[in-house]
C-alpha cells in the first residue's frame, strides 16, 4: 500500500542510536516481570514484562481492550496482579503511593478545592507545612502556566487547563514515574497538540520518567523515546519500538521519513492485514452509497 | 432577557423572574382553589346557614343544616302554609374560608389559651421544634458518621446496614409505648421517636450517598499518596458534603412527620396538642391556622438551609457569587497577598 519510499524504522540516525545507548544505560526505574492479570476467566495481561529507564519517555499503545489501562493501573498500584511483580528503582509495589504520579482521562480534580489547593494536597497530606506546599505549589502552577487561575475552583477551568493542573499536582509530589492514561483522550485535536508540546517542555524541566497511554499513534511518535505496543487475543508484548525521530521534537517532523516508517510499522502492529479482512462489512445498504465510490 | 425562550425546555434553566413568578403561582393556584370553593357558593357548599328558623321546630339561628334537610323541611312548610326557613348556602366547619384562618392567623397569636394550663400557640411551637431538633441533633451525631463509614468501608456496610435495613422497616411509633416506659411521659420519649424514625433512613441514605462519590476521586487521591484516614477526611467527606447536605434537608423533612406521631406519646405537647385541643372545641379556623404554620416553618427553614448551602459550598457549579463569598475571598486575598510580601521581603 505504502508507495513511498520509506526507510525501515529500524534504521537509527548516529545520534539517534547514541541516545538509546546512554538511555538504556541508565538506572532501572521500572521493572516489570512476568506480570499476568487475570479478571474472572479472561487473561487481560499475560506475561509482560518491560523495563523503563530513569528519564524516559515511554508510550503504550495497542487496540482497544488490550490491557493498557489495567496495566498502568498495577504499576500505579490501584489494582492487583494475578501473578508476577513490578519493581520501582528496586522496591516492589503493591499499594498506590506517591512515587508514583497518576494522571487519568477524566477529570479528577477536586472540584471543592481551588487550583492551588488542588496541587497542595499531595504536599500537604505528605506533612510538609502549609507556606512550605504553598510556595512550592505555586512554582508548579507557574510551570503549567496556570498563575491567574490558582484561586480558581476546577468547574471555572477548560478541559486543557484542568488537566495542566492535574498534571502539577502530581508532578508537585516529586513522583519518580508519573503513569498517564490517555490524559488528552477527551481534548479537542488542537489543544492536545498545545498539551502534547507542553507536555515534552514540562518533562523537558523535571526529573521524571513518563509512561503516556495513548490510542493516538502521532501523538505516540511525537511524544516517546520507546513505544511498547501491546497486542490482543492472545494478550502479548508484540514489540517495543526505539523511536527513530530525533529530538527535539516538532510538528515539522511529523512528515519526515522516519516519523512516517515508524507510524506505518506501528499501524501494521495495531491493525494487522488480517484484522482488516475480518472486519464485518454492514449487511445494510446504503442509498446509493456506491454511485460515487464506483 | 428571557424574552422569546420556550418556558418547557427539558433539563433547562429558567430566569430569575421566571422561577419567581412560578414560586408564586405555585401558592397562589391552590389558594384560588381554596377561595373558590369556599367563596363561590354553587362549587360545593353542601350546606345551609340558617337565617331565620321560620316554622322549624329543630333550626336555629347559625345552626348547618344539610340542603337536603332543608329542602325537605321547607316544602312541607310550603304545603301546610307555614312560615319558610331562610339560610345562606355554607361550608362544613371543617372547611374555613381564607380570610377566616387569616384571622385566626393573627388570633391564635394573641388571643390567651382557653383553659389555664394550656399553652399559647407559640409556646406550642417551640416545644415542638425542640423535639424536633434534639430529635434530629442526636440521630445525625450517630446517623452521619455511621453513614459515611458504610459507604466507604464495605466491612462497616455489611456489619450494619442488614440490621438497620430489618429495623427501618418497623414503624417508630411502633416503640412508643416502650419509649414510654423506658423515658417517662414528657419530652425524652418524643425525642426517641424522633431519632428512631430518622435514624435508620439516615444511616442507609447517606451510606448510599457516599457510595455514589466518583471513585476516580479517590484513586487520584491515592496516587498522591493519601492513607485511609486522610481519604475519608480530606476526600470522603468533603467529595460527598454537597449531598451530604441535600440529604440532611430532606431528611429533617421526614423528621417533621414523625413529630405528629411522636406529640401523642406519653403526654400530648407541643403543636399536636394545639390543633387536637382546637379542634375539639370545633375551632377549625385554628387548626387550619397552625398546619399552615407548620408549612411555613418548614418551607422558610428550608429555604434558609439552601440559602446556607450555597454559601458553605462555592465550588458548585452555577452558584453565584454571594456577598458573603465575595468578602471571605476577599479576605483569603489580602492574607495571601502579605504572605508573598513577606515572602518577597
Ligand atoms: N475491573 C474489571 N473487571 C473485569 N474485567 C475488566 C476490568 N477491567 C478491565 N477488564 C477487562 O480487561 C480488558 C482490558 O481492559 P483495559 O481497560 O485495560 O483496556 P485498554 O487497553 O485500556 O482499552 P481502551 O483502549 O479501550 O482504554 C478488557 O477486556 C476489559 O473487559
Ligand atoms: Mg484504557
Amino acid at each position: 500500500m505504502q508507495t513511498l519510499n520509506l526507510p525501515s524504522y529500524l534504521d537509527q540516525s548516529p545520534e539517534v542510536a547514541a541516545r538509546f545507548s546512554k538511555l538504556k544505560s541508565r538506572p532501572l526505574i521500572l521493572d516489570v516481570k512476568h506480570l499476568n492479570k487475570t479478571f474472572h476467566t479472561h487473561t487481560t495481561l499475560n506475561d509482560i514484562s518491560l523495563q523503563v529507564f530513569r528519564r524516559e519517555f515511554m508510550c503504550v499503545v495497542g487496540p482497544s481492550g488490550c490491557g493498557k489501562s489495567t496495566l498502568i493501573r498495577i504499576i500505579a498500584g490501584l489494582e492487583t496482579t494475578t501473578s508476577g511483580e513490578v519493581l520501582l528503582e528496586g522496591t516492589q509495589v503493591s499499594a498506590p503511593g506517591s512515587d508514583r504520579g497518576m494522571v487519568f482521562q477524566g477529570y479528577t480534580l477536586f472540584p471543592w478545592l481551588t487550583v492551588k489547593k488542588n496541587v497542595m494536597f499531595g504536599l500537604e497530606i505528605g506533612g510538609r507545612s502549609p507556606v512550605e506546599s504553598e510556595s512550592e505549589a505555586r512554582q508548579w502552577i507557574d510551570l503549567v502556566g496556570l498563575s491567574k487561575f490558582e484561586n480558581s475552583y476546577p468547574h471555572e477551568l477548560s478541559g486543557g487547563m484542568k488537566q495542566r493542573v492535574a498534571i502539577a499536582r502530581a508532578l508537585a509530589n516529586n513522583p519518580r514515574i508519573l503513569l498517564m492514561d490517555e490524559p488528552f483522550g477527551a481534548l479537542d485535536a488542537q489543544t492536545r497538540c498545545k498539551m502534547q508540546s507542553y507536555l515534552l517542555e514540562i518533562w523537558k524541566r523535571v526529573d521524571v520518567t513518563i509512561m503516556f497511554v495513548t490510542h493516538d499513534l502521532d501523538e505516540a511518535i511525537y511524544l516517546s523515546d520507546r513505544i511498547l505496543v501491546l497486542g490482543t487475543n492472545p494478550s502479548r508484548i508484540m514489540e517495543v519500538i526505539e523511536v527513530p525521530v530525533p529530538r527535539p521534537r516538532s510538528s515539522s517532523q511529523f512528515l519526515s521519513p522516519e516519523f512516517l516508517a515508524t507510524k506505518a510499522r506501528l499501524e501494521e502492529l495495531i491493525h494487522g492485514p488480517e484484522e482488516a479482512e475480518a472486519m464485518p462489512l454492514p449487511k445494510i445498504r446504503l442509498t446509493h452509497a456506491g454511485d460515487d465510490v464506483e | 432577557m428571557s424574552k422569546g425562550k420556550k418556558w418547557l425546555v427539558p433539563f433547562g434553566t429558567l430566569s430569575e423572574p421566571r422561577q419567581l413568578i412560578l414560586l408564586w403561582i405555585s401558592f397562589a393556584l391552590p389558594l384560588a382553589v381554596w377561595a373558590i370553593v369556599s367563596y363561590v357558593p354553587f362549587v360545593w357548599h353542601p350546606l345551609v346557614k340558617i337565617d331565620d328558623p321560620g316554622g322549624v321546630s329543630y333550626f336555629t339561628r347559625d345552626a348547618l343544616i344539610e340542603r337536603s334537610t332543608f329542602k325537605a323541611e321547607n316544602a312541607k312548610l310550603a304545603a301546610s302554609g307555614g312560615h319558610i326557613a331562610t339560610g345562606t348556602p355554607a361550608n362544613p366547619v371543617f372547611l374555613p374560608a381564607p380570610h377566616e384562618v387569616a384571622v385566626a392567623f393573627y388570633k391564635s397569636f394573641t388571643t390567651p389559651p382557653k383553659r389555664k394550663g394550656e399553652k399559647w400557640l407559640h409556646e406550642s411551637l417551640w416545644q415542638s421544634i425542640q423535639v424536633i431538633f434534639w430529635g434530629f441533633l442526636w440521630s445525625s451525631v450517630f446517623g452521619v458518621p455511621i453513614g459515611i463509614l458504610c459507604g466507604t468501608f464495605p466491612f462497616f456496610s455489611r456489619i450494619t446496614e442488614p440490621f438497620v435495613d430489618f429495623t427501618r422497616y418497623m414503624p417508630a411509633p411502633a416503640f412508643g409505648a416502650l419509649a414510654v416506659a423506658v423515658l417517662g411521659i414528657y419530652d425524652a420519649p418524643k425525642i426517641a421517636i424522633i431519632f428512631i424514625g430518622t435514624f435508620f433512613q439516615q444511616v442507609l441514605v447517606i451510606a448510599n450517598t457516599t457510595r455514589k462519590l466518583d471513585t476516580s476521586l479517590v484513586e487520584a487521591a491515592q496516587t498522591l499518596g493519601a492513607n485511609r484516614r486522610q481519604l475519608l477526611f480530606r476526600v470522603v467527606v468533603p467529595g460527598i458534603s454537597v449531598d451530604l447536605y441535600n440529604d440532611m434537608r430532606i431528611l429533617l423533612g421526614w423528621a417533621w412527620t414523625y413529630l405528629i406521631v411522636a406529640e401523642y406519646i406519653g403526654a400530648s405537647s407541643g403543636i399536636t396538642f394545639f390543633i387536637n385541643q382546637q379542634a375539639k372545641y370545633r375551632i377549625y379556623d385554628n387548626v387550619f391556622a397552625a398546619i399552615i404554620i407548620i408549612g411555613i416553618i418548614g418551607f422558610t427553614s428550608d429555604r434558609i438551609l439552601d440559602w446556607i448551602g450555597r454559601q458553605i459550598f462555592p465550588w458548585q457549579k452555577g452558584v453565584k457569587k454571594s456577598l458573603l463569598r465575595a468578602i471571605l475571598d476577599r479576605r483569603r486575598n489580602s492574607t495571601q497577598n502579605t504572605e508573598t510580601a513577606n515572602a518577597n521581603a
